[in-house]
């Protein structure tokens, strides 16, 4: 592991950047060398963090390929990358899904697309290095890079009403991330006066003893942070707007990876900083969890946009994720994991075949996809496929993680109840998206 | 320590103030110059101006950085004394005016100014500026600062055809004379409780602790603090500011919201570092043990800067949301900004001298950056400056657009950019001394401060045009400016360290050598 992988992995879409910079984009072949100089960067992102897959291993508990070197010591901040089993995933599918993003712009995206593919790059960077990072300052960092690019792609590529969606977005996430900023300061300090070292690096951090009072504030401020991006039930109303009115692309980053960060932010950051703010609002954050699948699912069903009707089942999913990590053991947290990692996937894939139509016919009405099975048989399969994939169908990738979830949700006592619930959530979810399947097959116009 | 007495000789002079007397000079001389070029009454004579003032400015700073920065004690001839942290904040406002010169010479092109003395003027305040970040003795300051403000209120009227300038400019002197005069006022009533002048003498005799509650006292503090508030814009003093900013050539508001303010901050925190704090008493020298009664003056002005620090970021930001203009807007956010500083003056340990001083530097830069685009983007003052002017700029100007984001996002305070990195040392000195509560509010104030910068760049992106626009004539030292601003920007953004470590220097030398 002498190689800085993660770096690589991390900064080499920049490079990218770079050369697409000096390309001029006044001619059509100007635009296809952009696409294409993007498209291989990315690429070639996924084959370098391909490496990462043969040479993680799995047996070691911790952190691996780190790489720790000083960049501000006077706060005592590092450049301290590293990747554990959950990372690690979702660090493959950030380079999986980009790729397959920026093919999906080729003919999507006509005006403007260097800026475009500059965007999507920068975008992949930031991305990468919020997974990787293990030194606070650094993850925040890249936490707030993320946040431009995003509101670019929605703001100046988007619909009808981008702009208003793009300052949501942007606001929302904002309010959230500047107030961790301030708790990550006062945490940071606070582990100072305790053990006299000034650090931000993650590991260390770990192990202070804070105040009860201060770990619920952190906890709140973190869980704030985290939960507008997930995004869970109170705080989700950014995310249909941002994902009806971005493109296609932005729309599978931001359902893909994106709202990944919420949960990986809780399990990364803010459950283990602050395991008593944690408890203290487990309840609620359990209560709002469930309503959020509930109420996901149930908005969802009534959409006659399909991308609101994708952006609101996304909500539900997310629910299970929060859920399977506030299981609190192993076998939640397993399956949260993999589903946030099928979540991205099926529902990536979910907005690529909406995006498909989009193209076509200018239009996200689910009423006038009625019969397209016939025009479009392979279509209709995949999207088929997929939909069975998204509601947690037995054999398809998002049956695992919900089972899962759910299956640890119910053990860990007093399950009666729950399993009502959950019971009919999952029946919720299942007749919200078969319903989806029944109008594409079946409605022949 | 050095000696605080009076003694004198040239080469002690030279060494201290070297800085200021090639100003001066410099000053002295271009008038001549200006003379000289200009009988044959081409326009070209304003680049020639532009340039031989921006050469001065270098000629200055490097001699005030290079040789000075060498000194490891402070050397003080009477009323000015040469340490590490007027050389910063000096080399700050030297910076602002390079930048100011050089852009100024396209700035008076676009808008057909060919007169030179605009050059002489900003040299004149320049070094009013810097006299006043060196000087120790209060009244020097006091003239130093009038120097500095004199021939900033010129500036400031200076498009002799514009009302909103005039009107700016009257408003400027009218209030900045107030401020004056309170300063002065301090003066003189400090001067009846203590018998002196001098800083490091004040703190000598009110360390003795019999004046320390003595109202006098307090309200001289009350009245040097608000005369400084007024340049520094900070609520309520504030209420000069957006009519003066917006109504000045683009490039001298620039100049007033980094160097005019620099050197006000950098007096600020002399005076309350040294004069007011109790900070002297680490400094371990026997005499000054007894400087921990000041401990006590720290119980009147803390609490009042909490306040102002909060309502200087609320007011400043939450105003700039609704400015249609956004010179205006940029005036309402410098007042923001003010607040942000006053958050590292709060904190009152190192690293919050630390981050003001960090960010005074980043500050300008960005400042900078955003007023020369600003004036380019105008081509005359005034045609397009408003919001509406902004639409779909983007791809018509790319270059252009793509440096105002770059300043503005490093305004709002989002990495990786210099102004984030400064946010960060203001915040984290206030958290670090316990200011939770503050931090988080005034870092709510910052997510409306990103709102309306990002607006701009909203319209500048995201919007259709709705009028045709056309930008001045970029020329080329403009260009080379905006890009040394940015490139500074990003790279302060990525690797702040080595300019921290230089103020973390700069800043201890006010409490290690007075």
């Amino acid at each position: 592991m002498n190689a800085p992988i993660l770096t690589y992995v991390t900064f080499l879409p920049l490079l990218g950047v770079l050369a697409i910079l000096f390309i001029p984009q006044q001619s059509e072949s100007g635009k296809n060398a952009i696409r294409w100089v993007s498209m291989v960067i990315s690429t070639f992102v996924f084959i370098v963090s391909l490496r990462l897959y043969f040479d993680f291993d799995p047996d070691v508990a911790g952190f691996q390929f780190i790489e720790k070197y000083t960049w501000i010591p006077s706060y005592g901040i590092t450049y301290f990358m590293g990747l554990d089993g959950l990372a690690f995933w979702l660090v493959l599918l950030t380079t999986f899904l980009t790729p397959i993003t920026i093919l999906s712009t080729w003919t999507a995206i006509t005006k403007r697309v260097k800026e475009f593919q500059i965007a999507m790059l920068v975008l992949e960077t930031a991305m990468l290095g919020t997974f990787v990072s293990l030194d606070l300052f650094l993850f925040y960092v890249f936490w707030e890079i993320m946040l431009i690019p995003m509101w670019l792609i929605i703001g100046v590529w988007g619909g009808e009403r981008r702009i208003y969606a793009a300052i949501k977005f942007f606001l929302f996430t904002a309010v959230g991330s500047f107030l961790m900023l301030v708790c990550i300061i006062g945490l940071v300090y606070f582990h100072n006066q305790e053990t006299g070292e000034l650090t931000f690096n993650l590991l260390s951090l770990y192990n202070t003893n804070l105040a009860r009072m201060y770990e619920i504030l952190f906890f709140g401020a973190f869980a704030l942070a985290f939960a507008i991006k997930v995004p869970m039930f109170p705080f989700h109303t950014w995310l249909p707007d941002a994902h009806v009115e971005a493109p296609t692309a932005g729309s599978v980053i931001l359902a893909g990876i994106l709202l990944k960060m919420g949960t990986y932010g809780f399990f990364r950051f803010a459950m283990p900083l602050f395991p008593d703010g944690s408890a203290f609002f487990t309840p609620l954050i359990v209560v709002l969890s469930i309503i959020g699948i509930i109420y996901g699912a149930m908005v969802a069903m009534v959409q006659p946009d399909i991308k609101k009707l994708v952006a609101y089942s996304s909500v539900s999913h997310l629910g299970y994720c929060m859920i399977g990590l506030y299981v609190l053991n192993r076998h939640g947290v397993e399956g949260s994991i993999l589903q946030m990692i099928n979540h991205g996937i099926s529902t990536g894939a979910l907005f690529l075949l909406v995006g498909v139509v989009y193209e076509r016919r200018h239009t996200r009405l689910i009423a006038e996809y009625g019969g397209i099975c016939r025009p479009m048989p392979i279509y209709a399969s995949i999207f088929f496929l997929i939909t069975l994939s998204s509601v947690g169908f037995p054999t398809t990738n998002g049956f695992i993680g919900e089972f899962l979830i759910l299956a640890w949700w119910v053990q860990r006592g007093s399950g009666a109840l729950r399993l009502v619930h959950n019971g009919y959530v999952q029946t919720y979810g299942a007749f919200m998206l078969l319903g989806l399947v029944v109008m594409v097959w079946f409605f022949i116009v | 320590m050095s000696d605080l007495g009076f003694s004198f000789s040239l080469s002690q002079l030279w060494q201290v103030a070297g800085g200021q007397i090639i100003l001066i000079i410099a000053g002295l001389v271009l008038i001549f110059v200006d003379l000289w070029l200009s009988t044959d009454k081409k326009p070209d004579h304003v680049v020639t101006m532009g340039w031989l003032t921006a050469l001065s400015f270098l000629v200055a700073l490097w001699y005030m950085v290079c040789p000075g920065w060498t000194l490891n004690e402070i050397v003080v001839i009477g009323v000015f004394s040469t340490e590490k942290f007027a050389i910063f904040v000096s080399a700050v406002i030297l910076m602002a005016g390079i930048f100011a010169s050089l852009m100024s010479i396209g700035y008076l092109r676009n808008n057909q100014l060919v007169r030179s003395e605009y050059f002489i003027l900003l040299l004149f305040a320049v070094y009013g500026a810097i006299a006043m970040v060196q000087s120790v003795d209060l009244l020097m300051m006091f003239i130093a600062l009038e120097v500095m403000s004199l021939s900033v209120y010129v500036l400031a009227a200076f498009l002799k055809n514009d009302r909103r300038s005039q009107e700016g400019a009257l408003k400027y002197f009218l209030l900045g004379s107030f401020g004056s005069a309170f300063f002065l006022f301090g003066v003189a009533l400090i001067y009846g409780m203590t018998g002196t002048v001098n800083i490091t003498k004040i703190a000598q005799v009110l360390s003795t602790g019999s004046f320390l509650e003595h109202p006098g006292v307090l309200v001289a503090m009350a009245m040097l603090m608000s005369g400084l508030f007024f340049k520094m814009a900070i609520v309520p003093f504030h209420m000069w500011t957006p009519d003066v900013y917006e109504g000045s050539p683009a490039i001298i508001t620039g100049f007033m919201a980094t160097a005019v303010k620099a050197a006000a901050f950098g007096i600020f925190i002399k005076l309350l570092s040294v004069t007011f704090t109790p900070i002297l008493a680490y400094s371990g020298q026997p005499e000054f043990q007894s400087t921990v009664n000041l401990a006590a003056m720290a119980v009147y002005w803390k609490p009042l800067l909490w306040w102002l620090a909060l309502i200087t970021m609320f007011v400043g930001n939450l105003v700039a949301v609704s400015q249609q203009n956004v010179k205006r807007m940029l005036a309402y956010s410098s007042i923001a900004h003010a607040g942000y500083m006053v958050l590292g003056i709060l904190a009152a340990n190192d690293e919050g001298r630390m981050g003001v001083l960090f960010y005074l530097f980043a500050y300008t830069l960005m400042n900078m950056g955003a007023f020369g685009v600003l004036y380019l983007l105008d081509g005359q003052e005034g045609k397009a400056q408003t919001l509406e002017d902004y639409h779909g700029l983007g791809f018509k100007y790319p270059t252009l657009s793509f440096l105002m984001s770059l300043f503005l996002v490093s305004m709002a305070g989002l990495p990786p950019t210099a102004g984030f990195i400064g946010k960060f040392y203001l915040f984290a000195a206030a958290i670090k001394e316990g200011y939770l509560l503050l931090a988080a509010l005034g870092i709510m104030t910052c997510v409306i401060g990103a709102y309306y910068y990002l607006r701009v760049i909203w319209m500048l992106y995201m919007v259709e045009p709705s009028r045709e626009v056309v930008a001045g004539r970029v020329g080329v030292t403009s260009m080379i400016a905006l890009i040394a601003a940015a490139l500074g920007i990003m790279y302060l953004g990525i690797l702040p360290e080595g300019l921290a470590q230089v103020a973390n220097v700069a800043q201890q030398s006010l409490a290690m050598v007075f």
